[in-house]
């Protein structure tokens, strides 16, 4: 007996031993990873919604029984939690969890979890640029007959990556609608109306001017660690991207990937951006201390510089539309954006269903959210409250909830979001780094990008 | 072998009364009893190191056999695995990236193996000095960032080294020299991996030189003196040759360590500039996070064990033909 128990811690000891060692290595990567989501975490802000009056056949009664694992980033959970109120009261048999972890560390766990079979969330927040690759690989639930009645109801384009065969596997909640993000004082001070830049040679040209007379670049765009994003941005802009409506790579055969490459290398050659790695402690200074006076980013951001960038600079930003690149051309691009998933291990889909219908499907969920966080709904009802027509004062009074409602929906459809997106960012972006470091042409970076994806994702 | 293992080891408190039906079959067959007996005689250590072989079994054995089935696979992460043969490995021999991060670990290793060894040895003799006061101090002091968290010292180092805001490039202005893009150059981003390594590996390697030192007796040094040798002839002639079979295995591992390094350059640069600093492991950790292309990252694994079991069995041959205490 004596020797038993020996045995036993002895085996106790060793496990323990292992263990240890495994979490520590474990939480080594998580906290590595929690790095690297950093650039992911500034798409997690977007909302969206649903609308309330869902017919009876989408709705689960309100008996319907489950406990439920949520998984997400911090930010989307609070977002969602600011609905649980309401959710518990509608269905008190429903409990559920949230599971908050960095986005590029939630989507280690969910593929690991659909390798191993098991493990998976019921429902999880989802990136639209990750969201192909769960779909394709069969790893979603079906929830076309739930989803259906809300497809007129949500800006088109959100539907783009989680269909398949005519079956939908999400529910969209943010879009991601870009527009330019200005310091009024910078503008004002080099006498640049932003009025006037109506294209984006304007801008090139306004970025000129504003050097000259305030010594503030026009934006940030590291050369060495360029991230690719403002390149995939206004290629959407453009319908154009990584890929054509057929998946076959188009980097080196649209000649307006060229030109839009050349056009952010214009501003690295003639010194109009600053060289900071994006997402980093020196790239929100340099926004916050007037360094830059343009971002070009998503709705989203606009929380970033609300909550931590400048959050005591009320007034001292405004918004204007993407300027075109011929007349008559868009004014819209995405950027980010998020859905809420189902996944197929689960075995309570229908309390999953409840709720995310619950929290994407409904109005007045949709604008409690966004009201508090900035998170952007999709849900076009929610479009017609009052609040979209109300100024922000933030940005100086103007009216930039109903002017990002307007670019949602109108943001083109562009190849830039499939189930490769990841590896093609990741092929792209060294070659971008290696063009701004003036070690090719844009021509070269372009060329051998698209060889480099050909080969890897197997498109023609 | 886990089931054997279990199975062995779960009969063995009442082997006693259960073997001895068996014992004419046993005696009939004289390597397996023997095998049985030797089991039974050991059956109390063999217990206690069980649970070291059944976790090295579950976490090592099973992981690196199913790699390898999985090499021979395409797999996407879910559904049916799709036998492809050798497809797997014909398909990385022509792959640049790949072989682009093999060649990055040769260059980074060549980069700061030298230098670090070189401090290993030098530090080691001052710490094996009889004239050092607080040796044990300076000892823990020198082996303390080995078991600092490398993320917490990534971060710090990626801090220290940016190219506007980081503290070396203020002090390098003090000193009315120029900024260095220590993470923004491709060969920057290398020597600052490089320096990265340095600083956390350089305490482990002191340990190991001075583990060597100390078994270096101390006559042969005074009686290289007695007869006019300085301290440093003495170093060079007599302490590093007799070192040398340590230094090698300090090299082994840092060679070892520098193709498998993950966490330093995930932090640091993110693989990054172009692909610079992007190691193998680096390499296989996207194959299959981010491609989704399990059974491509495990042939990629299969090539990069090849790869380094063949640089260390070179290593060790080298050195059991020079050694120059044989």
């Amino acid at each position: 007996m004596a020797t038993n128990e020996q045995s036993e811690s002895e085996a106790g000891y060793v496990a323990g031993w292992a263990t240890s060692r495994l979490s520590r290595r474990e939480l080594l990567e998580r906290t590595a990873l929690l790095g690297l989501a950093l650039p992911s975490a500034a798409a997690l802000l977007a909302a969206c919604g649903e609308s309330a009056s869902a017919p009876a056949a989408a709705t689960p009664s309100k008996g319907t029984t489950g406990s439920l694992t949520i998984w997400g980033w911090k930010a989307s959970l609070d977002a969602l939690k600011l609905v649980d109120g309401d959710f518990q009261a509608a269905y008190p048999n429903i409990s559920f969890s949230y599971v908050a972890r960095p986005p590029a560390d939630t989507y280690r766990n969910i593929q690991l979890a659909i390798a191993a079979g098991s493990g998976a969330p019921d429902v999880s927040v989802v990136e639209d640029s990750h969201v192909s690759q769960y779909v394709q690989l069969g790893a979603l639930a079906d929830i076309t007959d739930w989803v259906k009645p809300y497809v007129s109801k949500i800006v088109p384009y959100k539907w783009t990556w989680i269909q398949k065969s005519g079956r939908y596997y999400a529910m969209p909640w943010d879009p991601g609608p870009v527009a330019v993000f200005y310091r009024r004082d910078v503008f004002q001070k080099a006498g640049v109306d932003p009025a006037s830049i109506q294209t984006w040679e304007d801008f090139y040209q306004a970025a000129r001017t504003i050097k000259e007379r305030t010594g503030s670049l026009m934006w940030q765009q590291s050369k060495a660690r360029n991230d690719g994003r403002l390149l995939e941005t206004l290629l959407w802009q453009q319908g154009t991207g990584y890929i054509d409506a057929k998946g076959n790579v188009i980097l080196d055969k649209d000649p307006k990937v060229q030109q839009t490459l050349e056009f952010i290398g214009r501003f690295w050659k003639d010194g109009l951006a600053a060289d900071q790695e994006p997402w980093t402690d020196p790239w929100y200074k340099a926004q916050a201390d007037a360094g830059t006076a343009t971002v070009v980013e998503a709705v989203w951001m606009g929380t970033f510089f609300k909550s931590f960038i400048a959050p005591k600079s009320t007034g001292d930003w405004g918004v204007f539309r993407l300027p075109v690149w011929k007349s008559g051309g868009s004014r819209a691009s995405n950027d980010g954006g998020s859905v809420l998933a189902v996944f197929d291990q689960s075995k309570q889909k229908e309390a999953a269903w409840a709720y995310v219908q619950f929290h994407m499907g409904r109005d007045q969920s949709q604008l409690d959210i966004y009201q508090k966080t900035d998170i952007f709904p999709s849900l076009k009802p929610t479009f017609q409250a009052p609040f979209f027509q109300e100024p922000d004062p933030y940005f100086g009074g103007e009216k930039v909830r109903s002017m990002f409602a307007d670019i949602a929906g109108q943001i083109p459809s562009a190849g830039i979001y499939s189930k490769d997106y990841q590896q093609m960012s990741e092929l792209m972006t060294a070659e971008i780094q290696k063009y701004a470091l003036g070690q090719q042409s844009a021509q070269q970076a372009l060329s051998s990008a698209a060889q480099l994806i050909r080969e890897k994702t197997h498109r023609s | 072998m886990l089931n054997g293992l279990r199975h062995r080891i779960g009969r063995l408190p009442s082997e006693a009364s259960a073997a001895r039906p068996g014992h004419a079959l046993l005696a009939a067959n004289p390597p397996l009893a023997r095998w049985r007996g030797a089991i039974r005689r050991h059956r109390w250590p063999l217990l206690f190191v069980s649970p070291f072989f059944v976790l090295f079994a579950i976490f090592n054995v099973y992981p690196i056999l199913f790699s390898f089935w999985l090499s021979l696979h395409d797999w996407p992460g879910l559904g049916p695995m799709e036998m492809v043969g050798l497809a797997n490995y014909a398909e990385l021999e022509h792959d640049s990236i790949f072989w682009n991060s093999m060649l990055n670990s040769a260059l980074i290793f060549f980069i700061y193996v030298p230098v670090m060894t070189f401090l290993a040895i030098v530090l080691a003799s001052v710490l094996n000095a009889g004239f050092l006061k607080l040796q044990g101090l300076w000892r823990a002091l020198i082996f303390m960032p080995n078991i600092t968290s490398m993320v917490a010292a990534g971060y710090t180092f990626r801090l220290i080294l940016d190219k506007d805001s980081g503290a070396l490039n203020h002090a390098l202005a003090i000193l009315h020299m120029s900024a260095i893009p220590w993470l923004d150059d491709v060969w920057w981003a290398r020597i600052s991996l490089g320096l990265l390594m340095i600083w956390a590996w350089l305490g482990y390697n002191t340990v190991i030189m001075l583990a060597g030192l100390q078994t270096i007796p101390k006559e042969l040094v005074e009686a290289a003196k007695v007869d006019g040798a300085t301290a440093v002839q003495a170093f060079h002639r007599i302490t590093v040759p007799l070192l040398r079979p340590v230094i090698v295995f300090s090299v082994t591992l840092s060679i070892i360590g520098t193709f498998s390094m993950f966490t330093e350059p995930y932090i640091l640069t993110r693989g990054g500039p172009i692909r610079a600093t992007q190691t193998p492991v680096i390499q296989i950790f996207s194959t299959t996070f981010t491609d989704l292309r399990f059974g491509y990252a495990a042939a990629q694994s299969y090539i990069y064990l090849a790869i380094i079991v063949a640089i260390t069995l070179i290593q060790f041959r080298i050195v059991s033909r020079s050694d120059p205490v044989r």
